[in-house]
Order: C-alpha cells, then sequence, then structure tokens
C-alpha cells in the first residue's frame, strides 16, 4: 500500500480532493485511465495511489456529471483504449475547485502552522 | 497473460448493467489491468505474484460493485426471471402490438364479435348522447346566462304590451325588461316572396340579452319610440348565410316585408337563433313599434278593427326576458312583479270575482325547465334510457366474449409463464391485446356515431319543426365516457381473469389437453349471469319499442272523423297583407268559388284553425242562464283543451265546411246562407261540447258566450259528430263552430274536396291562389294524408328509433346467449363425448344444451317482465289506446326474444351432439 493512510485517503476522496486530483491530470490533454493513474502516483512521488476499484468508477462519475468525455480511441496495431478529456464545464470546476482548494489549504496552514512544523 | 475478462464480470454482475456497457468496461479495465501486468513484469515480478497484484487493484470482490452502485449506469431495473430476455420496453410494446394484432386475426369471429359490440354501444351511445346534448342541455348563447331570466304570466303564459310596459317600468331588480312576439313575415327580397318566421322584439331585446351585432348594427332604443316609424329589421346569421350567401352589402338594402319596405340594419351574431331554445331558428328581428304592420293581431282581425296592440290590455302575445341585477334572485324578482301585475289588473282589466290575478313566474334561462320543450325532453330521456341499455349489453358481451377467450387462454399463460415470462410481461401484453381490441371497437364506434348523426339529420323533418339538428357533431365528453367504460370492461374482463386463470395451479393448466380449462365445477358462473341481465334489459327494450308500435298502430288507426283522402288544404296568410274586412271577404269568397270550378274538385271551405294542425283556439264558454263561475279568456296556439266545462275549443269556418271535410251533422242545420252578419248569431256544438254543458238534453236552441259571461250570445243551431280538432291522439275535445260570414277572421286554411287523387290538384290550386293574389307567398299545400303523416311525425320517429334500438339489443343478446352455450358446449365436449359413449341418446344430449340455454333466457325473460312493467308504467304517459300492461306488446315481446333464444341454443346444441366419442376420447 502507500505511505497514506487508507480510511484517511478514502476521507479525502469523499472530500472531493480525488476529483480535483483527476480533473488536474486530465487538464493538459486526454489520458487513458492506466496514464491517469501511473501520472496520479509519479507526481505525488508515490504518496498518492489510486487503485482500479476507486479509480474508475470515479471517471464514470465524473463522466456522467458532464466533467469528463471519455472516447474510445482505435491506433493501428493496438488494442483500443478510452481517453478521457476535459470538458468545458468539466474546466470550469476546475478552476473553481482549485480556488476551494488553495483557501482551505491556506486556511489549514494559519490554523494549524503546518508551514512552521 | 491472464485473462481478466471473468474476474471482472463476476466483480459487475451484482450492478446489473446493460449488456453492452458491461462488455466496454470489462474491456477498458482489463486494458488497465493488462497494463499493470505487463509494468510489474517488466520490474521482473514473477508471473503469480504479478498476477496477484494486479488483482489486488481490484481491492477485493465487492469493492467495485459497491463504488460503482452510485452510478446512474448501473440502476437498472432488476431482471424478472434468470434467463428470461432482458427487458427493453419500447420494442416490447412492438412486438406485444404485433402479437395482439395476430392474435385477433387468427381469430376473425371473435375479433368481429368484439369489435361490432364494442361499435355498436360506443356509437349508439355517442351519437344520441351527443345529440341529446347538443338538443337538452345546450346553454342560451347570451352574455352572463345566469343573470337572464324569462318572465311569465301565470306558469308559462304571454303579457299584453301594456302588461309589459307596466311591469317593465315598476320593477327594480332587473337591469332591463325585454319581450318579444313570434311573427311569420312575408319577405320579398328580389323577385321572390318568402315566409319567414321571425321576432318582433322591444328595443332593448339585444341590450338584455347582451348580444353585439356579428355584422352592422341591431336593434336598440332608437328603434323604439314611434309607432309604425322605424321601418328596420335585423336579419339572423344563418338566414344572412343561407339566403343572402353572406355578403356584406346586404346591410343597407331594402326589403318589403308585408309588403312594406324595410332597411336591413344588422346582422344578429352567428350562433344565437333566437331567445327560446328549441323553437324554429328566428331568420327576422323587427322593432316592437311595427306592430301594426309585423304583427296584425290573429284573432278577429279584419283591416277596419283597431290593428293597434300596443294599447290593447288584454290580448297576449309576448314573451319576457329580464336582466338580473347582479345579486339579485329570480324569487326576488318574481315578489316585485306580482304586486305591480295584481295593480293593473285591478286598475285596468278587473277579473270576475273571485277570480283572481295571474301571478307571475320568473325562470332563469339555464334552469332546466326553461329549455326545449318538455315532450322533447321526454324522447331523449327514452332514447338516452335505451342506448345506455345497449352500452351495459354491449359491455355484457364483452366481458363474456373476454372471459371465455382468457378462460381458453390458460393454458398458453400458464406455459409461458412455466418458461420464465414474468406475471408482468403477461400483465402488458394482455394489456396491449385488450386495449387494441378497445381501439378498433372505439373507431368502429366513432365511425357508426357519425353515420347514426348524418341519418338523424337526414331525416326529413314536417314543416316548421325546430331545426334540431343544427350543428351537431360527435360529443367528444360522451365519446371518451363509452369508450372508457368499454375499455375498462376490457381489461376487467380481458386481462384480470387470465392473469387469476394463470396465478394458483399451473401444474393442472398444463395438464389440461383442451384449449379451454375448466371450472366447470363451480355452480355459479359471471358468464352466465351477465347473460342473463343481457337477456332482461334487451326483453325490456323489446317491451318498450312493442308498446310504442302498438300505440302507434293505435293511433294510425284513429278515425280523424274527416275524410282524410279526398282533402287537400292550403293556408292562406292574407292577415300579412292586411286587407280590409271588404277585402277579405271578397279574396275568400273568390278563393273559393275559383276552387271549385277546378276540374276534380267538389266543393270547397275555409277554416281558421287548421284540421289535424296540432295548435287550437281556445274561449271560456257560458250558457246563458246559468251562474258564471268563471270569466273571460281566450288564447291561441297551444294544445286543444279536453273535457273542459269552462273551456271550449273554437273553430270559424266558411260555408259547405261540414259537408266539405266530411262531418256529419247530427240534430239541428248547418250553416247556410241565412246565417249573415246581419242575423243572429249562431254556433254549431260538436257531440262533446254538447254532451258536457247540456247532457242528454237537446241544445238546439239553447244560447252560448264566447266572449265573457255577458254576452254577446249565439244560438245553437246544429250539432256535428265529433271528429280529430288538433291531434289525432286527443280525446274527449269539445268544438264549437262559427260561421265565417258572422264572424271575419284573417288567416284561414283553404279546404278541398276532390274526387280525384288529392295530390295531384296541388300545382292547380297554387296557381289560382297566385293569379287571385300575387302578393301573397306561395302557401304550402298538402294532403290531409301529409297533414296526418306530419302530427304523428315524432310519434313514428321515436317509434322507429327505439324499435331499430331493441332490434339491435336483441342482436347483441343473442350473441352472447349463443356464445356462452357453444363456450360451454366446447368446454363439455369430453363430458359429452363419455354421454355418448355411454348409450345417451343424442336427443338427451341435444335437450341437455338446449335446458341450459332456455334456462338462461328464462331467467332474463323473468327479470325483464319484471323491468319491462317498470318501464310500461313509466312511459305510459306516452301511449295512446292501448293499457302499460297491453298483452300483444308484452306477448310479443317475450315470443321474440325466446324463438331468437331457442335458434341461439339450437346451434351449439347441434354441434354437441355431432361429437364424435372416439375422437374425443382418443384426445385425453
Amino acid at each position: 500500500m502507500t505511505a497514506i493512510d487508507r480510511p484517511m485517503l478514502d476521507r479525502e476522496l469523499k472530500k472531493g480532493s480525488a476529483e480535483l486530483i483527476i480533473l488536474s491530470i486530465v487538464e493538459s490533454r486526454a489520458r487513458h485511465g492506466y496514464e491517469i493513474s501511473r501520472l496520479i502516483e509519479t507526481r505525488s512521488g508515490g504518496q498518492l495511489k489510486f487503485h482500479v476499484a476507486s479509480l474508475y468508477p470515479l471517471l464514470y462519475r465524473l463522466e456522467e456529471r458532464g466533467w469528463l468525455q471519455g472516447r474510445w480511441v482505435e491506433k493501428a496495431g493496438e488494442r483500443r483504449r478510452r481517453f478521457y478529456r476535459l470538458t468545458a464545464e468539466g474546466r470550469r470546476v476546475l478552476a473553481s475547485q482549485r480556488d476551494t482548494w488553495k483557501s482551505f489549504v491556506t486556511a489549514m496552514k494559519l490554523i494549524t502552522g503546518v508551514d512552521h512544523a | 497473460m491472464p485473462d481478466w475478462r471473468e474476474h471482472l464480470r463476476t466483480r459487475l454482475a451484482p450492478l446489473r448493467l446493460t449488456p453492452t456497457r458491461e462488455a466496454e468496461i470489462v474491456d477498458e479495465l482489463s486494458q488497465h489491468l493488462d497494463d499493470r501486468y505487463e509494468q510489474l513484469r517488466a520490474e521482473a515480478t514473477g508471473e503469480a505474484e504479478a498476477t496477484q497484484l494486479a488483482l489486488d487493484e481490484l481491492c477485493g470482490h465487492d469493492t467495485l460493485a459497491a463504488e460503482m452502485r452510485a452510478l446512474r449506469q448501473a440502476r437498472t431495473p432488476a431482471a424478472v426471471v434468470q434467463g428470461a430476455p432482458r427487458r427493453r420496453p419500447l420494442p416490447d410494446v412492438v412486438q406485444d402490438l404485433r402479437y395482439a394484432s395476430r392474435m385477433l386475426w387468427k381469430q376473425p369471429g371473435f375479433t368481429l364479435a368484439a369489435v361490432l359490440t364494442l361499435a355498436l354501444g360506443i356509437g349508439a351511445n355517442t351519437a344520441v348522447f351527443s345529440l341529446v346534448n347538443a338538443t337538452l342541455f345546450q346553454r342560451l348563447p347570451v352574455k352572463d346566462s345566469e343573470r337572464v331570466a324569462y318572465v311569465f304570466r301565470g306558469t308559462s303564459g304571454v303579457f299584453s304590451y301594456p302588461q309589459y310596459a307596466t311591469l317593465r317600468d315598476h320593477a327594480g331588480s332587473f337591469e332591463g325588461l325585454a319581450a318579444w312576439g313570434g311573427i311569420t313575415a312575408s319577405l320579398h327580397a328580389g323577385d321572390s316572396a318568402e315566409l319567414v318566421p321571425g321576432l318582433i322584439v322591444t328595443g332593448n331585446f339585444f341590450e338584455v340579452l347582451g348580444l353585439s351585432a356579428a355584422r352592422g348594427r341591431l336593434l336598440s332604443a332608437v328603434d323604439d319610440v314611434t309607432p309604425g316609424a322605424h321601418p328596420v329589421a335585423v336579419i339572423g346569421y344563418d338566414y344572412w348565410q343561407a339566403r343572402f350567401g353572406g355578403r356584406l352589402d346586404v346591410i343597407g338594402r331594402d326589403v318589403r316585408l308585408n309588403g312594406h319596405v324595410f332597411t336591413i340594419v344588422g346582422i344578429a351574431p352567428a350562433g344565437f337563433r333566437g331567445p327560446q331554445l328549441g323553437s324554429a331558428t328566428t331568420r327576422l328581428y323587427v322593432p316592437m313599434m311595427m306592430q301594426a304592420i309585423m304583427r296584425p293581431p290573429r284573432a278577429r282581425y279584419s283591416g277596419d278593427q283597431n290593428p293597434d296592440l300596443l294599447r290593447n290590455v288584454s290580448n297576449s302575445w309576448l314573451f319576457g326576458v329580464a336582466r338580473l341585477k347582479a345579486g339579485a334572485t329570480a324569487d326576488r324578482l318574481r315578489t316585485e312583479l306580482e304586486p305591480v301585475l295584481a295593480e293593473f289588473y285591478r286598475t285596468q282589466m278587473p277579473p270576475a270575482p273571485g277570480v283572481k290575478a295571474p301571478r307571475v313566474t320568473v325562470l332563469p334561462v339555464d334552469d332546466p325547465n326553461a329549455g326545449p320543450r318538455p315532450q322533447l325532453r321526454v324522447v331523449a330521456a327514452i332514447l338516452g334510457g335505451v342506448v345506455a341499455a345497449i352500452l351495459l349489453i354491449a359491455c355484457a358481451n364483452i366481458a363474456n366474449l373476454l372471459l371465455s377467450r382468457a378462460a381458453g387462454r390458460r393454458r398458453e399463460l400458464a406455459l409461458r409463464l412455466a418458461l420464465g415470462a414474468s406475471r408482468g410481461r403477461l400483465l402488458q401484453q394482455l394489456l396491449t391485446e385488450s386495449l387494441l381490441l378497445s381501439l378498433l371497437g372505439g373507431l368502429a364506434g366513432v365511425a357508426l356515431a357519425w353515420l347514426l348523426l348524418e341519418a338523424f339529420a337526414a331525416v326529413p323533418l314536417p314543416a316548421g319543426a325546430p331545426a334540431l339538428l343544427d350543428d351537431v357533431a360527435i360529443d367528444q365528453g360522451v365519446l371518451l365516457f363509452a369508450l372508457g367504460l368499454s375499455t375498462l370492461t376490457g381489461i376487467a374482463c380481458g386481462v384480470l381473469p387470465a392473469l387469476a386463470a394463470s396465478r394458483p395451479l399451473m401444474v393442472p393448466a398444463l395438464k389440461t389437453t383442451g384449449s379451454a380449462g375448466g371450472d366447470s365445477g363451480r355452480r355459479f358462473d359471471i358468464k352466465k349471469a351477465f347473460v342473463v341481465a343481457e337477456v332482461a334489459l334487451s326483453l325490456l327494450l323489446l317491451i318498450a319499442a312493442g308498446l310504442f308500435v302498438r300505440s302507434l298502430r293505435m293511433a294510425e288507426a284513429v278515425d280523424p272523423g274527416v275524410d282524410v283522402d279526398r282533402l287537400v288544404s292550403a293556408p292562406l296568410g292574407v292577415n300579412l297583407l292586411r286587407y280590409t274586412r271588404a277585402q277579405g271577404q271578397q279574396f275568400y269568397e273568390q278563393i273559393v268559388e275559383r276552387a271549385e270550378q277546378l276540374p276534380g274538385v267538389e266543393s270547397a271551405t275555409v277554416a281558421r284553425v287548421a284540421l289535424l294542425g296540432g295548435s287550437s283556439r281556445i274561449f271560456s264558454i257560458h250558457v246563458e242562464g246559468r251562474a258564471a263561475s268563471h270569466g273571460r279568456d281566450a288564447s291561441e296556439g297551444g294544445r286543444a283543451v279536453s273535457g273542459s266545462a269552462t273551456l271550449v275549443n273554437a273553430n270559424v269556418v266558411g260555408p259547405r265546411f261540414f259537408e266539405t271535410v266530411g262531418i256529419p251533422l247530427q240534430t239541428g242545420r248547418r250553416f247556410d246562407s241565412s246565417d249573415t252578419a246581419a242575423a243572429a248569431p249562431a254556433v254549431i256544438l260538436n257531440a262533446t261540447a254538447a254532451r258536457i254543458h247540456f247532457a242528454s238534453a237537446s241544445p238546439i236552441g239553447r244560447r252560448i258566450s264566447l266572449n265573457g259571461p255577458d254576452g254577446p250570445w249565439r244560438e245553437i243551431v246544429g250539432v256535428v259528430r265529433d271528429s280529430k280538432y288538433g291531434s289525432l291522439t286527443e280525446q274527449d275535445v269539445p268544438v264549437a263552430y262559427l260561421a265565417l260570414a258572422q264572424n271575419h277572421e284573417t288567416g284561414m286554411t283553404l279546404y278541398v274536396r276532390t274526387s280525384v287523387p288529392p295530390a295531384s290538384l296541388a300545382a292547380a290550386l297554387r296557381r289560382e291562389i297566385q293569379t287571385l293574389e300575387p302578393n301573397l307567398p306561395v302557401p304550402e299545400i298538402k294532403t290531409m294524408s301529409e297533414s296526418i303523416a306530419t302530427s304523428l311525425f315524432m310519434a313514428r320517429l321515436g317509434t322507429s328509433l327505439v324499435s331499430g334500438f331493441g332490434v339491435l339489443a336483441l342482436l347483441l343478446a343473442v350473441v352472447g346467449v349463443y356464445g356462452v352455450l357453444s363456450f360451454s358446449v366446447a368446454r363439455r365436449t369430453r363430458e359429452m363425448g363419455i354421454r355418448l359413449a355411454l348409450g345417451a341418446a343424442s336427443r338427451q344430449v341435444f335437450l341437455l344444451v338446449v335446458r341450459d340455454g332456455m334456462f338462461l333466457v328464462g331467467l332474463g325473460v323473468l327479470v325483464g317482465l319484471g323491468g319491462g312493467l317498470l318501464a310500461a308504467w313509466a312511459l305510459r304517459a306516452l301511449l295512446y289506446g292501448i293499457s302499460p300492461t297491453d298483452l300483444p306488446a308484452f306477448g310479443g315481446a317475450v315470443a321474440t326474444l325466446c324463438g331468437i333464444g331457442l335458434l341461439a341454443c339450437v346451434v351449439p346444441a347441434r354441434r354437441a351432439i355431432r361429437v364424435n366419442p372416439v375422437t374425443t376420447l382418443r384426445q385425453e
């Protein structure tokens, strides 16, 4: 498993940070599920890891909300893959979630003094 | 590389995704696991360990499903039965429809019977109730009709103009009180004259009704100022369309009304056909101030008498209509008006001692009693009852057809259940079938309703009958009701029993070899109850039809007391021309003379009241030397009085009247040349009048007055045999005949007695009348038999309708009896086979079936007889010449029903004895 406590990660997911993470990952371009999971792992320095069982349901949920759009893409000599890209709506949500998150982090820093620890 | 698909599928299974979606997810996730596996292998992990690590991504068995469950795509309804094809609602409906059509197509007998039954029930009801709604429940199309009320003298009487004017000026609860009188005007536009029904109305008439003109202007207060100075007219919308083609240049155009020039100033609003529903459509409205020209007094009027009814206190001819003030009630208005009218009587026309001034009735126009004439309502109520009974019979029939069919399909349904169909799925399919059937029946019903309405509209109405059938369209509410009822019946009897039958014991149902499941153990069978009800209802209708037919036969067999076969009549509306007395006398003398000179004419005469024309003139009668118990009264136009000791029907007749029409003299003498204007007034009574007033004593030489207790007195010079005066079905009608020479009147009808076929004389007569008086509108020349046919028109129409529907009901009931018996025979084929195999004679089996059927018929007849007696009692007022328990009517109905019922039993019974025991038993 990972360095982060699983129950705590679940709570974080519920709080919506997982959504923010995924939206950020596909912001620059469309990516498929495995790529997303790899990027989360590498960019967090191995601190965060999404399993298949939680990643895909999340992707489908974001798709149902209209924030992501998934599309099967076939390339010659390869199996088809499903790519997810950010929709206009998703881009707006991402911006707003970033703001919220920034304020939240700032507030957390002010209160807990985590920075100075 | 390991195959992840199975791992994924088992984890996704609880979600019941659509197959397509599930395949996609499996594809995507196994791709991910492949990538992961390859990566692990690239990192030199062992095969087994790499597989395990990849599978760990799924976090145990249930996590994936748990995470997915919140998604919309995971929310598909539960599949019903394992192995059953997945539900796809829309394709299912299409499939059901196709299956249902195929089932109906494969059972043409059943389908035809059901659709026809539905069509008859729905069609007959829709047509009749559309008609009833349109005629009886229509509202007068006036503004705020809840505030508009008719005002009558007494219960339904009319006012004189001075009475009206007094009431108008002395009450406060209305915004306005208007009055109108009926007129028939000779309208001359272009080169042809015609008689048009119209109204002469007060200036506030249209304002009180709250109407505005379709074109031009309506009559108003400015047209109501000076007698004789307002020659303007408004024409009805329908007449404008029909006679003037809806042309706008009609407004401002001059026409001749009764020979005087009038200007048409406007068109009444579309849809307004007059202030009273159910009366003839009004074509013309003229101002009250033009009364002397447009509505000369009819009774005793001749040009040298005062034609001014606007000052005549006692000649009543005006109907009143008021618009109440907001918040005022009809009752308050009545209590205001009554003292005013009483005061008018006290000061202007004191009644005889002990006689009270009449009361006033205020009847809101929306009141059911204010609508079309009561007898029309009776006809409508009867027709409504008849078709409602037909709808019930039709529903019972449908119920039986479907119940039998449902029982027959038990095996099919049980089989489908056993093969994994859900009950919901079966329900959907049965519903589809039932609705499809109702839809077909409904469509056929609409077509039938339309045809019936067209047929009603095409019935030639006798002249002067109100145009009731204008604008009658299929009433959507009624259609929906009839359709809804039969659909409900279809669902209740087609779907529920089938489902119930499929529920409990699939195995026995599957075991039954025949197509019919057995409920033969039950004694009570709802289907039989339905048949009994059907038979009872149709017997009731047959009895009613029988009574009407018998009653009509009796009326047709009545001797009118005149020579029907040899008489021709022609109304001479010269009062419209305002002849002077001398001109009028001369005209009548000349026309009689000219008519008598025509070849084939034996004699000719004139009479004031047309024979059998349905109207009357009524006077109070006083016998000289007897105390007066009543005042002076006179009225015209209503039904003849019968059996009255104070009132008598009168007729003014020309020379040779009794010889011409064929009424024999009993005692005394006929009018002759000695009865001149200068001679003592003479009167001839009919036998009934003589009996009422003089019992067995001879009335010859006695004197009576028709003008009140103070005379003038008229000597009775003769008594003639009774003849029918107003209608064929009247009885006990006293009549007094006066001589035209002593009582000059206008508005006479010419009667000609012929020795050739009467109809052949019409053209010649018309020519003579036109030659003598070209300004007279072309009269309607009728033979006496035509007049009688007209007087029996409503009775004929009603009788044919009720009889037609009675036959229909009989047919439906027969189909019901036949259907149930056939079904029962089919169900008992095996029993019959065994009986025959064990030695039962064909006759016994035959009788067994017939007895079963006739038992139901008999039961229905008993119930129906009870209902028939009640119906006959309710209809007794409409019957003529027979008692409500008329044996031929009842006997005929019962015999017809039993006979046809027996026929319906014989067919299935013959089928029962043709059962081949060997074949039947081998099927087991």
